[in-house]
């Protein structure tokens, strides 16, 4: 260990600097740039108020759909749903997803569910189904700006779509009504789910952006010089 | 009123006017601007402009045309003729909202002609709408609102303009009877930001608000809360609990209440503290009530954090606290009938009914007991405020209880004194008398005072004794005298304190008092204090009592102790880092780091020995102790630089001074002594770095010490150079300088080689340069002599490019002696050196090679 004059001066004096400037510095002092923190937070909040809104407009659209598939017990296996993004993912992979994957996954994932919910709409029966289906679809479309700014802030570019991959509702004739009504199901049940999981991703996020003790410790020291 | 009343008739005037022209016949001319629209207080030109064939019918031109304005001729002087056919008129300063002007021509002399009219209609342009803010009923859609300005007496549109980041909404436009708010006709998205402003425009301009960005959640008014209820509970009076239903807002967002309650009949309400209140729940429990009074409650709620609105008061509910036992029992007297009979007599005791406040509930009855002296109880339960009852002549004690359900006050009691009782009075004794009023009803409340027959001194004087005592004063305290022995009032007491020599001190204090400072006291002393106490009627002292000062006062010690140890803690703590920092000056001064010539072998110096270090590191370039930060990165500045021009160069060299030091080892030698650094090396780095400032110290310690102990470097003191030695010694500074950065290139391996070479003693870098190009230059030695001397005066010259210039120099040197052998061989072998060099600079092994190459030259 090779301790210098230079060394012991240079400590002291960013000491006392540190010292002086101490009481000038805000305890907390946050106000520069919150960084994605408060993004984050909001994002989360906003998956946690849709997951409420669904709760009450899957309860509606399901008594809309009829017997079946308003049966609280109705678990029909996953027939021709399979372009809806899955949001079932083992535990281990989705605790190895990093940041710039977790939010993209998100991402892709809400601007596919919110293009096909746009079908839903225009599809649904009542005035008042429509309204709050057009709303959620506003609501979602938030989601998926909220998204996308917490990419932009922890400068991740957003994903493009493909232009041939681009999800279209086709409520062609091939499919029966039963069918019709089982994609509506799946698209509900897969929202849900995708809002679970979107829960605990910004949770994640939330916690691991949440600035350590010692960032603010530097931040004093940056101030000092 | 009356204005708009006028306007309404001109305007009608006006449009009958024209609109009969237009219709009736084709107007003679036309005014331009057709209809206009002024800022008010500007001016205002309107040309009418006449028509060739009127202008011919009526035989008239420009000169001819009056201009009107609301039925008054505008004076002439605001008149210009433009040409023939046009005339304009000039307003100044517009200050009417509506004006009516008409452009008439005077026909055949006298008769006014109407020709054409406008309406002039002047107002302001809207001003910056302010105060922009919106809210979020819960439920519904956002409304936003403003403060549009000042009247511009204009028709002006307000537009509601709002956003996301990603996506616009759709405008929102105010109705005409709402110009500063509207209500968007989308239901607002919580927690994403969007951004809103109005913007607002007429006939005269058009100017936005500033934007305002938020979240929709922060402004939410929520619902208020419903289905109040208040319930009471058996165990405590003095509780309700408040129940409620939340709106449904509370799966979104955190809520916070205001609770207030009041009274039944009262009109102002309590709060409860918000504290209490600020997160979200269904149920309160309110504390602090009187029992069995009625209570009436109202709460409202908002988001936790305090952002957005406050929800509507829910409505009120109402609820009973329970009761409690009553608080006192009603104060009470008797009555003796006067015609007694026969050893008894006839009592009436009565009392008030108590108040709701002290009866804590409904009174279900009283209870009177009556003990005559030392006998019997007798109880009665009356449900009446009276009780007659008969009694002995004897004394009698009555008590008075009240009861509700929950239980029985405590009791007031009562003496009804004997039939013969004769009243005896003492004095110097105190006695408490009591005056009760006796009302139709009852009786009143009692007063009561203490009173003397006749007052004497005190029959004893109060105990003084200390509370604290002080450097410079002392607190003394007493107790109150037993009323027994007062004999009076305590009028005041006075406080006697004296030192064993001086006089005696009086202090008068007022008789509340039972602690009194004595200040302004001398330390270290004996005093002795004491008391009397006065009635009317005389004193008497109290028992003497001594204290004495303390020398210092509580603190005083460590005040004075703690600042001298802090200051000693300092001093040491300042001189300990002015050691450390100066230790290499100390360690020069006191005990200078004199090599063991015993423990130098050339097997230390041993090429195997493996390389531990990277000597790239910065952590060398700055090792030195006395160099402070700013010279070490010049210095690593200007030496990047010159290094890879002059590497060849200076390779060459070092290859020709080992090819010569077989046969100029006296060269050699001389160069080995004038070197004072025993270690520069990469083989040693660690090591190195660690010492190098005691080395540099030793450089000049050993530079010292060939001046005064001659012969401990007796055998390297022949040397026909005293100029490195003398260059050492004047720029110490320089020396360092060039080490350091030596250090820090791939040159040091070799200069290691070469201290094996020259036994002992090591060569440093710097002068080794000059001592190689001399031994280059050996064939002439003059030639050297006089290439030092211009080296040494470079160098001397120039502190901060002196690496530089002493590569030149050294390169010039090499250009200097071509007469030296082999030239073209050693080129290529310093190339090779290089290359190795470049590949393995960690490992010595090359040059053992190199160096077993070399020996047999």
């Amino acid at each position: 260990m090779d301790l210098r004059a230079g060394d012991s001066w240079g400590m002291l004096a960013c000491l006392c600097t540190v010292l002086w400037h101490l009481p000038a510095v805000p305890a907390l002092n946050r106000t520069g740039d919150p960084g994605p923190g408060p993004s984050i937070q909001k994002t989360y909040d906003l998956t946690r108020y849709l997951e409420h809104q669904l709760r009450s407009l899957a309860g509606t659209y399901l008594n809309y759909l009829g017997p079946p598939f308003n049966e609280p017990d109705f678990n029909p296996p996953r027939l021709g749903a399979d372009t809806l993004p899955r949001a079932t993912v083992n535990l281990e992979v989705w605790r190895s997803l990093n940041d710039k994957l977790r939010l993209t996954q998100n991402y892709e994932a809400y601007s596919h569910l919110l293009c096909y919910l746009r079908g839903l709409n225009r599809q649904a029966a009542t005035a008042e189904l429509r309204r709050s289906l057009a709303h959620f679809c506003t609501s979602l479309q938030g989601l998926l700006g909220s998204i996308a700014g917490v990419m932009a802030t922890l400068g991740y570019p957003l994903p493009q779509p493909l232009p041939g991959t681009e999800p279209t509702w086709t409520p062609g004739p091939a499919h029966s009504d039963f069918l019709q009504k089982m994609d509506d199901f799946w698209l509900l049940k897969e929202l849900q789910t995708w809002l679970w999981r979107s829960a605990k991703d910004f949770n994640r996020l939330k916690k691991k952006m949440q600035p350590p003790a010692a960032a603010v410790t530097l931040h004093l020291e940056a101030h000092g010089f | 009123m009356s204005m708009l009343q006028i306007w309404l008739v001109q305007a009608l005037f006006i449009f009958l006017t024209t609109g009969s022209m237009g219709q009736l016949l084709d107007p003679c001319g036309h005014i331009n601007p057709e209809s206009p629209v002024v800022h008010l207080g500007s001016n205002f030109t309107a040309v009418c402009v006449l028509k060739e064939d009127c202008m011919d019918y009526f035989h008239v031109n420009a000169n001819f045309i009056v201009w009107k304005m609301s039925h008054f001729t505008i004076p002439k002087e605001q008149y210009t003729i433009i040409n023939k056919t046009a005339a304009s008129v000039t307003l100044t300063d517009v200050a009417s909202l509506n004006i009516q002007l008409t452009c008439n021509i005077l026909t055949f002399g006298q008769i006014e002609q109407n020709i054409y009219g406008i309406t002039l209609i002047s107002g302001l342009p809207p001003e910056k709408p302010k105060n922009l803010n919106c809210i979020v009923n819960e439920g519904r859609k956002m409304m936003c609102y403003w403060d549009p300005g000042r009247e511009t007496y204009l028709e002006t549109n307000f537009t509601l303009k709002s956003e996301w980041a990603t996506e616009k909404f759709a405008d929102c436009k105010t109705k005409r009877d709402t110009p500063t708010s509207c209500t968007v006709d989308y239901s607002p998205v919580y927690f994403v930001n969007m951004e809103v402003w109005v913007e607002a425009e007429n006939a005269l301009g058009k100017v936005t608000s500033d934007h305002i960005n938020f979240d929709p959640v922060d402004k939410v008014k929520p619902n208020a809360p419903h289905n109040l209820s208040v319930s009471n509970s058996e165990e405590l009076s003095s509780i309700l609990k408040l129940t409620w239903i939340n709106s449904n807002i509370k799966n979104v967002i955190r809520l916070k209440y205001d609770i207030q309650y009041r009274t039944k009949g009262a009109s102002a309400w309590s709060q409860i503290p918000p504290e209490d209140t600020a997160s979200t729940r269904s149920s309160f429990t309110v504390q602090d009530l009187k029992p069995f009074t009625e209570y009436v409650f109202r709460i409202r709620c908002m988001k936790e954090d305090g952002k957005g609105f406050w929800s509507d008061w829910s409505e009120e509910a109402s609820g009973i606290t329970y009761e409690d036992r009553p608080s006192k029992a009603p104060s009470f007297w008797y009555k003796i009938d006067p015609s007694h009979t026969h050893g008894y007599r006839s009592v009436q005791l009565m009392w008030k009914t108590l108040p709701p406040f002290e009866a804590n509930g409904k009174i279900l009855g009283y209870e009177v007991t009556l003990t005559r002296w030392k006998s019997r109880l007798q109880n009665y339960t009356v449900n009446d405020s009276k009780l007659t009852v008969n009694l002995t002549n004897d004394r009698y004690i009555a008590t008075l209880t009240a009861r509700n359900a929950v239980g029985r006050s405590a009791a007031s009691v009562l003496t009804i004194p004997a039939c013969d009782f004769q009243g005896y009075l003492a004095e110097s004794t105190c006695y408490l008398i009591t005056v009760t009023p006796v009302y139709a009803d009852g009786p009143g409340s009692p007063e009561s005072i203490k009173a003397y027959l006749k007052q004497a001194p005190p029959s004893k004087g109060p105990t003084v004794r200390t509370k604290k005592v002080g450097k410079n004063e002392a607190v003394l305290e007493w107790d109150q005298l037993p009323v027994d022995v007062q004999n009076g009032f305590i009028r005041n007491y006075t406080i006697f304190y004296r030192t064993n020599i001086g006089n005696e001190t009086a202090v008068n204090v007022d008789s509340s008092h039972t602690e009194y400072t004595l200040s302004s006291l001398t330390s270290d002393t004996l005093y002795m204090v004491r008391m009397a106490a006065y009635t009317d009627e005389g004193g008497k002292d109290g028992p003497e009592f001594t204290f004495t000062t303390p020398k210092f006062a509580q603190g005083e010690i460590e005040a004075i102790v703690v600042p001298v140890c802090l200051a000693f803690l300092l001093t040491t703590l300042l001189g300990v880092l002015f050691c450390f920092n100066k230790r290499d000056l100390i360690k020069k001064h006191i005990w200078p780091n004199v090599p063991d010539p015993s423990k130098s072998h050339i097997a230390q110096w041993s090429p195997h020995t493996p390389p531990r270090h990277n000597f790239n590191s910065k952590d060398q370039m700055y090792s030195d102790g006395n160099f402070t930060d700013v010279s070490v990165v010049e210095i690593e500045a200007n030496d990047k630089k010159p290094f890879p021009e002059d590497l060849k160069s200076l390779e060459l060299f070092k290859k020709e001074k080992v090819s010569t030091e077989g046969h100029s080892s006296g060269i050699g030698g001389s160069s080995c002594m004038s070197s004072s650094r025993p270690s520069i090396s990469s083989s040693d780095e660690n090591e190195s770095a660690q010492n190098t400032s005691s080395t540099v110290q030793y450089s000049t310690v050993v530079h010292s010490g060939y001046r005064h102990q001659v012969p401990s470097v007796q055998v390297f003191s022949r040397s026909e150079s005293t100029q490195p030695l003398l260059d050492s010694e004047e720029r110490p500074e320089d020396l360092q300088l060039v080490d350091n950065v030596d250090g820090s290139d791939g040159i040091l391996p070799r200069q290691q080689y070469f201290k094996q070479n020259c036994s002992q003693h090591e060569t440093s870098p710097d002068i080794s340069h000059f001592e190689r190009s001399n031994q280059v230059s050996s064939v002439n030695e003059e030639d050297f002599i006089r290439l030092k001397q211009q080296q040494i005066s470079g160098i001397s010259q120039s502190c901060g490019s002196g690496q530089m210039k002493m590569f030149q120099e050294v390169s010039a040197a090499d250009a200097f002696g071509p007469g030296t052998e082999g030239q073209g061989e050693r080129f290529k072998t310093a190339e090779m050196e290089a290359v190795l060099d470049e590949g393995m600079p960690k490992s010595y092994l090359p040059q053992t090679v190199r160096q077993g190459g070399y020996m047999p030259q």
